[in-house]
């Protein structure tokens, strides 16, 4: 597994272990550098965050955080990302894996051809399709509402889904299904009882990956919503407020809040996801 | 609110019998989601439901969704919004969705005189117009001013504000003091705000863009020229300009402003509350303000002017309610309480208001510059017109081009527009 | 492991096995030959549906000659017109050039990243596994966020980065310096991505090669690039396409950071379609864009990928 073991000395391989954590800290640090900064920045007030040199030791304020709770739009906007994200997440996941399990078992017509669209779709500009989808939404009646958010969500992640969940289903051992064909099982009670139960850890990571695609997402959410059903970074975009300067404050500490769910969710889950993305891509 | 002043309002309300058998639980206003809204969403739209029992649904996004969420509902006849809030630049395509407002400011006048449409400044009244109709209320209206450290000046021993291009050009060369400040600030960002921060010089030397009537393109014309050679020569030549101005759009003007980074600059009026308070700015209560220079002399002076409109569409079936609150909305009440939680209105009562004067500042000087601003064009060409200008600008300030190379490559580029224009319609 | 997933299968199977009467059979196996179409099915539609209607709706409206003025579908025809334009544009062009220049210097620099933290990551020490944790954060972070933290931090009086660096550099406000911020930040965020990609490589690679190799006396440096590499290379493709689609049409940081400028220095093929389509309000124009850029995007992967099978095959 480590392929930079090697025999040496105790001493060398002290100093070889240290060395590897220094350069481990040393990149940890440069990584998550800016996500601390914007948290020290939520914390700061207005002319903190422009104190020229730049202020590492202050007394922190929670101002921009009640700032943000103060406001009666942002429980509201809370609850329409919960929604939109766990509805675009269940709904990519339910379309998602049968399909994939088709295209990892079963040779079919068109197969070919759909797995290029779902390419496709991985390849298009998001903006190119903006306006001609709020187009389609408003002609059924869907506009402003949070299924609309769901379904264009749904048709960005669920190539994704498709791309990973394949890969998990090539790994599973035909004769698992196998066997239980020949037991008699339909083809609908193999997938539910034999396969599904096996490949959870895919679930895992591909729903981690949708939810992340769905709850950061801005520009459809900005068009697609009204000001009762919009979404988190929709609000955070309020605080920046066109010709009359940016609210740093309560831009980073909505901003905060709004990444704190996923990191905390991929904090918990991060075994699965490195193996599902590990897992879906190689075959892809 | 004086309880006179309610009183006649609801008066107004319920001269309406009419209207009381189609009343609607709610209009739908769609504008953008800058912070001047705060006296329209928490005052003028709890007095209206309590009049008239019907709600206001703000719908208040980013600039880009919604213009594109205008574009295609309008575009498609739905009757789905009742107010809607446009800016200057998009009156030219927005036009065919509204009647004449000149005729619901004078249903609004017979029933309401005190109203009084002629309240509003003459640059106002243009800026909601295209194509000789008015089609809507106007409701901000911003515009570009100087702004002086007064102390600064005084300082350098300058007893009158600069009156000409070259005057301007050594009260910045006195005042710069590097590093700590410098002599002038401007929007060095290739993005919108360049515009506003170039279009004074064009317009106060005898330039223009577009000849829109004849199809003439007169950006790259001497006076253009001149203009941006004086404006880029603050950064190229006598670099008297802060280094980071190159990163500069809106809100970072506001910020340098507030570091005291420079003596002088030309930016939005309503910035200088924010600039001049001493809470939020190192450099608060040191600004005075004056309209721009012109080039050789001061009757030159004109400036761009952009704001927002309140329109209400053909295809709404609430059109009388959408009026009412409009009325309300740009009553001389509400738009004075407005000016002071954060707008700019376009009233001159208001905006020349000894008390506005005394403790905002910058008002009179606004309202006399709005009188010969040029609105920011309205034909729909134009926005295509103004993202080409910013790369040739953007080139200037960086020294690739001089100013001729750059307004001939504009040039050469908005033929390219128009003619694709011309072709496609 | 074997015996888990026995019994997994054997609780499957008694799970599954109703019994059924003869009629309900027969509608069993049809049903159950249907099974891959009501599989498959539901992504299809919503593919066409929410996908590829807009597509064509686009594809449509690139080919027309659409004013603001109008309604959505009164534009008239006007062939090819859109494309010449764009073809015709020195911008655009450009902006084609800029585009695939950045897309290989931030996925080259995203690659030899990622495998540098993933053979870190890779080592038996204790407690690396944290390490691997706190890694992924910056992928987690919604992009508009980190730019906006990004701007901060570059910014020339406030920033930290001056601060440290003890120069006073104007980061976003010169053509080669923005075009470098661009690509760092980009690269921050992505460089986790690869390297767990890359990981889970290592992690698979057998060990029988890299023991023989220690036997016969290789060094450290020759095993890597004659075994471990070889080894990892269907990692690292598949990184490498996945990170080129995306860095073609990356979009949320360079908006926010510079949005196109200093002179048109960050101006990407996406910034420029966005510019077409929200800004200038040229409908069709920035669907002709998008579709140039989808036609691009398809042509480098096909490119890609015959090479490396060419190169396979060989």
């Amino acid at each position: 597994m480590a392929a930079l073991n090697y025999v040496g000395s105790r001493r060398s391989k002290l100093l070889f272990a240290s060395s590897v954590y220094a350069a481990l800290i040393a990149l940890t640090f440069a990584f998550l550098f800016p996500l601390l900064w914007i948290i020290g920045l939520s914390l700061k007030t207005r002319l903190q965050v422009f104190a020229n040199p730049p202020l590492f030791v202050w007394w922190p304020t929670w101002e921009n955080y009640a700032a943000v709770f103060g406001r009666a739009d942002f429980l509201q906007a809370f609850i329409n990302s919960l929604l939109v994200s766990s509805g675009a997440v269940s709904l990519s996941l339910l379309v998602g894996v049968p399909a994939a399990y088709a295209f990892a078992r079963f040779p079919f017509f068109g197969r070919n051809f759909l797995f290029f669209g779902l390419l496709a779709m991985r390849m298009l500009p998001p903006i190119a399709v903006l306006v001609p989808m709020y187009v389609l939404f408003s002609k059924i009646g869907l506009t402003t509402t949070r299924s609309s958010v769901i379904l264009a969500y749904s048709t960005f992640s669920l190539p994704l889904v498709v791309w990973i969940m394949r890969g998990f289903f090539e790994d599973l051992p035909r004769e698992l299904e196998e066997s239980a064909w020949v037991d008699g099982a339909s083809r609908y009670q193999t997938f539910f009882y034999v396969v599904l139960p096996l490949i959870r850890p895919g679930l895992v990571a591909a729903s981690i990956l949708c939810l992340q695609l769905a709850w950061n997402d801005f520009l459809f959410a900005a068009v697609l919503t009204n000001n009762a059903t919009r979404t988190l970074p929709v609000l955070m975009a309020a605080f920046s407020g066109g010709d009359t300067g940016v609210d740093w404050g309560g831009m980073t500490a909505s901003g905060v809040l709004v990444i704190l769910p996923v990191i905390v969710f991929s904090f918990l889950a991060q075994r699965h996801l490195v193996a599902g993305l590990s897992s879906g891509a190689v075959k892809g | 609110m004086k309880r006179r002043d309610l009183l006649a309002g609801t008066a107004a309300v319920l001269a309406m019998p009419a209207l009381a058998q189609n009343k609607p639980d709610k209009l739908v206003y769609v504008g953008d989601n800058g912070p001047w809204h705060w006296a329209m969403v928490e005052e003028v739209a709890p007095e209206f439901e309590k009049q008239t029992g019907i709600k206001i649904d703000f719908t208040l996004l980013p600039v880009d969704p919604w213009r594109a969420r205008l574009k295609t509902e309008l575009n498609s006849g739905s009757s789905g919004i009742d107010i809607v809030q446009f800016s200057v630049g998009m009156a030219g395509w927005i036009s065919p969705h509204f009647d004449d407002h000149e005729e619901f400011a004078a249903k609004i006048m017979a029933r309401d005189p005190e109203w009084d449409w002629n309240d509003f400044l003459a640059g106002s009244k243009k800026a909601a117009t295209y194509d000789g109709r008015t089609i809507g209320i106007p409701y901000r209206i911003t515009t570009g001013i100087m702004h002086y450290q007064k102390y600064l000046l005084d300082q350098a021993g300058i007893t009158r504000l600069p009156e000409t291009f070259e005057e301007l050009r050594q009260a910045a060369i006195a005042l710069n003091h590097p590093p700590e400040r410098y002599g002038f600030g401007l929007n060095g960002r290739q993005g919108a705000a360049m515009y506003s921060s170039f279009s004074p010089w064009l317009y106060s030397a005898g330039g223009d863009a577009v000849d829109f009537k004849t199809g003439e393109i007169l950006i790259n014309h001497p006076e253009a020229v001149a203009a941006l050679e004086f404006w880029s020569g603050f950064v190229t030549k006598d670099k008297i300009v802060p280094p980071e101005a190159m990163t500069w759009d809106f809100e970072e003007i506001v910020a340098g402003g507030q570091s005291d980074r420079y003596a002088i600059v030309e930016t939005f009026a309503p910035y200088g509350t924010l600039i001049n308070d001493p809470k939020l700015s190192k450099s608060g209560g040191k600004w005075i303000w004056d309209t721009v220079p012109g080039k050789t002399e001061k009757s030159q002076s004109k400036t761009w002017v952009d704001g927002h409109s309140l329109g209400i569409p053909k295809y709404t079936k609430n059109k009388d309610w959408s009026l009412e609150f409009i009325r309300l909305a740009c009553s001389k009440q509400y738009m004075r309480r407005s000016m002071i939680r954060g707008n700019a209105p376009p009233r001159g009562s208001v905006l020349r208001d000894p008390e506005m004067v005394r403790s905002i500042g910058w008002t009179e000087v606004a309202a006399k510059a709005i009188e010969t601003g040029v609105p920011t064009p309205a034909d729909p060409v134009f926005q295509a017109l103004e993202v080409s200008l910013r790369s040739g600008l953007s080139q200037t300030l960086i020294g690739e081009k001089t100013p001729k190379q750059a307004l001939d490559g504009v040039a050469d580029d908005w033929r390219r527009i128009m003619r694709r224009a011309a072709n496609l319609r | 492991m074997g015996g888990t997933t026995t019994t997994a299968v054997q609780a499957g199977l008694t799970a599954a096995k109703p019994a059924r009467p003869a009629r309900a059979a027969i509608r069993g196996r049809w049903l159950d030959r249907q099974f891959i179409t009501f599989a498959v099915m539901p992504t299809t539609l919503l593919m066409l549906c929410v996908f590829g209607l807009p597509l064509v709706f686009s594809g449509f409206l690139s080919f027309q000659g659409w004013a603001p003025e109008l309604g959505l579908f009164d534009g008239k025809f006007v062939g090819t017109a859109n494309y010449e334009d764009l073809l015709t544009d020195p911008d655009f062009i450009g902006s084609v050039r800029l585009t695939l220049i950045y897309t290989v210097v931030t996925v080259s620099a995203e690659l030899i990243c990622g495998l540098g933290i993933a053979l870190l990551l890779n080592i038996d020490l204790p407690y690396i596994a944290i390490f691997r944790t706190f890694l992924i954060v910056p992928m987690m972070i919604t992009p508009v966020v980190a730019a906006f933290c990004w701007k901060l931090l570059l910014d020339p009086d406030h920033g930290v980065i001056n601060y440290w660096i003890g120069e006073h550099i104007v980061w976003l406000g010169r053509p080669d310096t923005a075009l470098f911020a661009v690509a760092l930040v980009n690269v921050w965020q992505n460089a986790p991505y690869v390297s767990i990609l890359l990981l889970a490589g290592l992690r698979s690679l057998p060990h029988e090669p890299v023991e023989a190799a220690r036997i016969d006396g290789a060094s450290t440096w020759q095993m890597f690039r004659h075994i471990t590499l070889p080894l990892l290379r269907p990692y690292i493709l598949v990184a490498l396409l996945l990170r080129t689609i995306f860095e073609f049409r990356a979009f949320d940081n360079i908006y926010v950071l510079t949005s196109g400028g200093p002179a048109n220095a960050t101006m990407t093929l996406s910034q420029f379609t966005y510019l077409c389509s929200f800004v200038r309000f040229d409908l069709s124009l920035g669907a002709a864009a998008s579709w140039l850029m989808l036609l691009m995007s398809m042509l480098l992967c096909l490119v890609f990928m015959s090479t490396v099978r060419r190169r396979d095959a060989s």
